[in-house]
């Protein structure tokens, strides 16, 4: 005989080998990753975010070494300055005028040209260099510190990614697992798997299977993300992004917990996988309300649906992590939401492994849930 | 033993019991609906009775006694996307067998069942013949001490009926008991030791198939007359008890009541003509069958 421990192992290892031999998983992996790519790449590639590049054209030793003074200060301007070496002063202001450079330092460091449309630091930039190549003694620029919380924007930005991927996480693999739970009930090799083990072995080693399978992926495009994020200095606030994506791994086990469950009971209850999209319709309209209501939070997080929604478990997997990584939520209020989901997943595994066991075996027809649960009942 | 089983308030089981010795190959008939499936899906566990219960080796059957079974459902069904190989150790490893002594076991019954070369591949890309033996494979893979295979002549070619027959046959010389349902008489008289024959739930004969013959052919006769009188054979009515069954132009099958005498019958028939044949009549499993769920 097999131990239960066992037995929810070699079922888990079947779902997560299986499935990881599917093309339509890496597919899925690569498409996320690629719009997770897109939001992270494409602002800084647009020119949007970072310092303001600007083009310093010079002629000449005198003009260089402005130009290399007014590059050790761009980092006070908020400027990143490139230097053009060209042959005399009239090339540099044909540079200017063609709009290929900025700024022009001419005679010798001693006059500068600027373009119309210059940026403004970028001129106070090379300003100051001439002052330091001149040996003048200036004071550095006074640091600025802008009002508020100067990350709120990035933080909101985070949680928007975090609750998409977590939505389409939670749906997509909770669908799995109706799924795989009819594939099992219309093969009919339901039968022979139950004569090997006992229901429950078979429902939890399903959805700790898939669970994991949805796991892996979730790390997989968290890394990605911050991999990318930090080599491209898009994210500066770094700590913000690996923090969020420790919130969305969380919130992925506590909501699968709550739902898989319930698409699980669902998929036992169909013959058939034409009839998956019916029976989990109230389970995806659920999850579908909820991500909506979670863009509310997303918002104004300190709103009071907010943090109702944050605290009632089906909403709590999606409306909480927003609340959290936007900085809204105190660390007893998150111990709190996540204490309820998981007392409302342990309910519903209970129950679902007593449904399951009475429906998985009735092929042939849909069966109800009442149909069920009196089966169950009566053992 | 005595099991009950009800869905609803339909009764699948009323009481339904019968044994199976080691080594027995063991012939589950009765006409559809009768309660075989329901029988052998509480003896695999995978339907609890609403009483009784299944014994094995004199004591309640457990699970770790199941988990030595081997079941064929009559509903056959293997995950259709996963490869052959694979799924046999799958299976053999959730019945407790560890991984290598799975993989050898697998091996050997994709060797044994001619499956060999499309181990690899996926098992919904088999033929129907082939999937039929990877599911033979799947019951046997983890080498049970019972075999409980629901139909599993149904829908095989005559080589597969021949190569299953040998298979089932080799498991009895080993001293595994065998039980399978099946329609085709012929097949289970051929095949079988002991037989029960079940109706509405209930086994209304069982036992070995020569012993049930015997005790019909003890109240049976056939008689074969030298001359056909052509008309039907009245003299038997002479003779108290005797009934006729069946009666051609010179042969006529006659079945003799309690307290009715053979040497009575045989008298009667010498005075009816010359009597060329007198012999008990043995029903096949066929005829037993009619007779007992009619």
């Amino acid at each position: 005989m097999i131990g239960t421990v066992a037995a929810i192992a070699l079922v888990a290892r079947r779902e997560i080998v299986e499935r990881a031999r599917e093309r339509s998983l890496w597919v899925s992996t690569g498409i996320t990753i690629a719009v997770l790519a897109g939001v992270l790449l494409l602002p800084s590639a647009l020119g949007f975010g970072g310092a303001t590049k600007a083009t310093v054209a010079v002629a000449g030793p005198q003009a260089e070494r402005v130009a290399a003074e007014a590059r050790r200060a761009q980092k006070a301007f908020d400027v990143a300055l490139s230097v053009r070496r060209v042959r005399d002063d009239a090339a540099a202001r044909r540079l200017v005028r063609a709009g290929d450079a900025d700024v022009a330092v001419l005679a010798g460091g001693t006059a500068l040209a600027a373009a119309a449309d210059a940026d403004d630091a970028a001129v106070a930039a090379v300003q100051a260099g001439s002052q330091a190549a001149r040996g003048t003694r200036v004071p550095p620029p006074l640091p600025v510190t802008q009002a508020g919380d100067e990350n709120a924007d990035e933080r909101s930005g985070i949680a928007f990614v975090a609750l998409v991927i977590l939505y389409g996480q939670l749906l997509g693999y909770g669908f799995w697992v109706a799924t795989g739970v009819v594939e099992e009930k219309a093969t009919r090799v339901v039968e022979l798997l139950l004569s090997a083990i006992c229901p429950r072995q078979l429902l939890a080693g399903k959805v700790i299977g898939i669970g994991l399978l949805g796991l892996g992926q979730l790390l997989l495009i968290g890394l990605f993300g911050v991999l990318v994020g930090s080599a491209s200095g898009q994210l500066e606030v770094t700590a913000d992004v690996v923090a969020a994506v420790g919130v969305v791994l969380a919130w992925f086990v506590l909501g699968f917990g709550l739902y898989s469950c319930a698409f699980a009971v669902a998929g036992s209850l169909v013959p058939r996988q034409e009839e998956i999209q019916s029976v989990t319709a109230p389970l995806t309209v659920l999850i579908l309300a909820s991500f909506f209501l979670s863009f509310g939070a997303l918002d104004d997080p300190g709103s009071s649906l907010a943090h109702v929604l944050s605290f009632v478990p089906p909403s709590a997997p999606m409306v909480m992590p927003v609340r959290s990584i936007a900085g809204d939520a105190a660390g007893w209020e998150i111990a709190a939401s996540a204490g309820l989901t998981l007392l409302a997943a342990a309910a519903l595994i209970a129950l679902a492994a007593r449904v399951y066991g009475a429906a998985v075996l009735r092929t042939g027809s849909r069966v109800s849930l009442r149909t069920a649960w009196r089966a169950a009942a009566k053992g | 033993m005595g099991l009950r089983r009800r869905y609803g308030d339909t009764v699948a089981l009323d009481g339904l019991g019968f044994s199976v010795a080691p080594g027995q190959l063991f012939g589950f008939v009765g006409p559809n609906g009768a309660g075989k499936t329901t029988a052998m899906r509480i003896v695999l566990g995978v339907l609890e009775p609403d009483a009784g219960e299944v014994r094995w080796r004199g004591r309640p059957c457990d699970e770790a006694a199941r988990a030595r079974f081997g079941y064929m459902p009559e509903e056959r069904g293997l995950y259709p996307k996963m490869r052959v190989a694979d799924q046999l150790v799958h299976f053999a490893r959730l019945h407790g067998i560890d991984r290598a002594g799975a993989r050898a076991a697998a091996a050997r019954w994709l060797e044994r069942l001619g499956l060999g070369d499309v181990a690899g591949r996926r098992t919904e890309t088999l033929s129907l013949g082939n999937q039929q033996r990877a599911q033979l494979a799947a019951a046997l893979v983890h080498d049970p001490e019972l075999l409980v295979l629901d139909e599993p002549f149904s829908g095989l070619d005559p080589v597969g009926v021949d190569v299953l027959s040998e298979v089932l046959r080799e498991r009895a010389r080993a001293g595994v008991p065998v039980v399978f349902s099946s329609h085709q008489l012929e097949l289970v008289e051929r095949l079988c030791d002991a037989v029960a024959i079940v109706r509405a739930g209930r086994v209304v004969a069982s036992g070995r198939v020569a012993d049930l013959r015997a005790a019909r052919s003890a109240r049976r006769w056939r008689v074969e007359l030298a001359a056909a009188n052509g008309a039907a054979p009245d003299w038997v009515g002479a003779v108290p008890g005797a009934t006729v069954v069946t009666s051609e132009d010179h042969a006529v099958v006659v079945e003799l009541g309690p307290g009715g005498d053979e040497q009575q019958l045989l008298d009667a028939a010498r005075r009816a003509g010359r009597v060329r044949r007198f012999a008990p009549e043995e029903p096949t499993l066929a005829q037993l069958f009619r007779e007992v769920v009619a």
